[in-house]
């Protein structure tokens, strides 16, 4: 018994609807695919970019604003660690890495984010090209920006420039009077002259909005703020040990604890009246189950949906196969069993369910893939939508679903009496 | 392919308040060719039915042979008709999207192994009612021609019944005249048994028997040589 001859002729025969009926399945499955693919690669994308800040310390507050700000460097406005206790984190023994955060300039759109540069390399997993920054007005950029080392580099702070001032400027503003500075927060910039950039190094790819930064040593942002700048007068030297004398108030800390032990001490030391502490899993993981709360509800009106689709089609189907059914009886008449009439419109509805959910598949793999590319391009976030069980499962419960409810039109199209179907 | 002959006894078929065929006897032997006559709504394709297994009558039987098509299960009558009958319609119903070499063959893809003939059978037919080979669409050939598609395709498995319902009636003349002339040899130069439900005067002239049905019920049979 081969019925397949037959369902390819039915499908010819009405070959607009069959590709209409295979199209709609396949943007109901692509919907479906594309919103469960496009919510892992964001979970996975953002979780990869907080991999390397594994323990950040900030003013009370909330923990988000921070996380976005520090390792998505969303610009968002948050407090500041008070400078006594930034100065025990920066020099806290038990931190291999202890790296004060600081925002606020920009280059052509582009953050200006200030720390130290051992963060820089850990941060890249060692430079792609240059060197670290050495001087307050050296710079290394992130592996997706434009900027070429040895490029020159006017700053704007804030909403305004502050291009125009030279590197030896900066240099003898080193000797500013620090003592007026330490109530400044983000939003009450004391907006100063300060030197241009040089790029001597850039940064491997992280996948997070670093690759699009400028990072600069954290003195040049308290300098360009006007703020004490971690070190005593006449000092001119940049990054740790800070003193605790000249240090301004910071947004956040990433410490890099020596071990896993210290990493949960520290989070527990830090989280006082004064600060708080956090690893960005835990933030993370608060906003995944938002995430995937929403996600569940998108899940099931998609599922809802697809069903509402199979059902039209279903029904759309039940009207063809009417159409056809004195070709049934026909086939009946020549001598072909019951089966075989059941098989072949319940193949030639199996066709439309599986080849549109194939190709769904694979225009929501598509889909996700190009959503992801806008949302990384919008965010710095590096995602990839990929295909996983999840999806797989959801097409092969879909093509389950279709091939049991394909039985239905088939199971009509049985039962219709022969002769009726000969008389039409 | 030596025929049966295929045997009527009280054949009753009711589907509405009056019975839609009334047959008490009638014996349709190989070799010749029975024309159902009569106007539209005598009942002359529910009788074709009847004796093909599409329908089950009330009452009575149809023989083939020892065995009552009527006390057959569904399936079996399938299979009988799918080996041992050929069934030509009115409107041909041809696949049209498939080929004529193609609808020949259509029976293959549900006959058992073997029974209902291979590919040459098919195309020496089609050579033999003189259809195009060459179209690659049925529904490309004339009226004539398609029609002469399906009568191959009802005799590939060289069944000894061939069942014909009005074949000539959307044919003209000459058409139609051909048509009944392959009918008539199928039964005389072939041996096999051919019922045919017609009102054509082309098709009844070269009938054996023609059973005239007036509700259902034989106004007349006249059995005799073919004009």
């Amino acid at each position: 018994m081969n019925p397949l001859p037959i369902v390819w002729a039915n499908l010819r025969r009405n070959p607009f609807t069959t590709v209409l009926f295979v199209g709609v399945v396949a943007l109901a499955v692509a919907l479906g695919i594309a919103i469960s693919a496009q919510e892992r690669a964001l979970r996975q994308g953002s979780a990869r970019a907080a991999d390397r800040f594994d323990l950040i310390v900030a003013a009370p507050g909330s923990p988000t604003d921070v996380l976005l700000s520090v390792v998505y460097l969303d610009p968002t406005a948050v407090e500041l660690l008070p400078p006594d206790v930034s100065a025990g984190v920066l020099n806290h023994p038990r931190a291999a890495i202890a790296a004060p955060i600081g925002f606020g300039d920009n280059i052509e759109g582009d953050p200006v984010v200030g720390t130290i540069s051992a963060f820089v390399e850990h941060l890249s997993g060692g430079l792609a090209d240059g060197r670290p920054f050495t001087a307050i007005n050296e710079a290394v950029v992130g592996a997706l920006s434009p900027h070429a080392i040895g490029e020159t580099l006017h700053v704007a702070h804030g909403e305004g420039s502050f291009g125009g001032a030279d590197a030896d400027a900066a240099a003898d503003s080193l000797d500013h009077d620090h003592d007026h500075a330490d109530d400044h927060d983000e939003a009450e910039h004391a907006h100063g002259d300060h030197a241009d950039l040089v790029v001597v190094g850039r940064m491997q790819p992280t996948g997070t909005p670093w690759d699009r930064a400028v990072v600069v040593p954290i003195e040049y942002n308290w300098l360009a703020h006007d703020l004490p700048i971690g070190h005593a007068a006449g000092e001119t030297r940049i990054g740790p040990p800070f003193d605790p004398a000249a240090l301004p108030g910071v947004p956040a800390i990433v410490v890099k604890p020596v071990d896993v032990a210290t990493a949960y001490g520290l989070r527990g030391e830090y989280r006082t009246a004064q600060s708080t502490a956090f690893f960005p899993a835990e933030v993370l993981v608060e906003l995944y189950a938002v995430l995937g709360d929403v996600a569940r509800v998108m899940s099931a009106l998609t599922f809802a949906a697809q069903a509402l689709v199979i059902a039209a089609i279903l029904a759309g189907v039940v009207a063809i196969l009417d159409l056809q059914r004195q070709r049934f009886a026909v086939l009946r008449a020549l001598g072909a069993p019951p089966a075989f009439v059941f098989a072949t419109a319940w193949l030639y509805v199996a066709f439309i369910v599986v080849v549109g959910s194939a190709i769904g598949l694979l225009l929501g793999w598509a889909a996700a893939g190009l959503v992801s590319q806008l949302v990384a391009g919008e965010t710095g976030v590096a995602m990839s939508a990929s295909i996983g069980a999840t999806e797989v499962g959801l097409v092969l419960a879909i093509v389950a679903t279709g091939l049991v409810l394909a039985t239905l039109p088939a199971l009509l199209i049985y039962r219709r009496p022969v002769v009726h179907g000969l008389r039409q | 392919m030596p025929g049966l002959p295929l045997r009527v006894t009280g054949l009753r078929l009711q589907l509405g308040s009056v019975p839609t065929v009334d047959l008490a006897e009638l014996a349709l032997e190989p070799g010749t060719l029975t024309v159902l006559f009569g106007p539209s709504g005598a009942g002359k394709s529910t009788l074709l039915y009847l004796l093909s297994g599409l329908l089950v009558p009330d009452e009575g039987s149809v023989f083939w042979g020892g065995t009552d098509l009527a006390a057959l299960g569904e399936r079996q009558r399938d299979r009988w008709r799918g080996t041992q009958a050929g069934f030509v319609f009115q409107n041909f119903h041809l696949i049209d999207e498939l080929t004529p070499l193609d609808n020949v063959r259509v029976t293959t893809l549900f006959a058992p192994r073997g029974a209902a003939g291979g590919k040459a059978r098919a195309r020496e037919l089609l050579e033999q009612l003189r259809v195009p080979l060459d179209r690659s669409r049925t529904a490309l050939l004339s009226r004539g021609e398609q029609q002469r598609v399906a009568i191959a395709r009802a005799l590939l498995g060289d069944p000894p019944v061939l069942f014909a319902d009005e074949p000539t009636a959307s044919l003209d003349r000459a058409a139609g005249q051909q048509v009944a002339k392959i009918l008539r040899d199928a039964a005389t130069i072939d041996g096999r048994t051919v019922v045919a439900a017609s009102h054509d005067p082309d098709v009844v002239a070269l009938a054996d028997t023609v059973v005239t049905l007036d509700h259902g019920q034989p106004a007349s049979i006249r059995s005799g040589v073919p004009a």
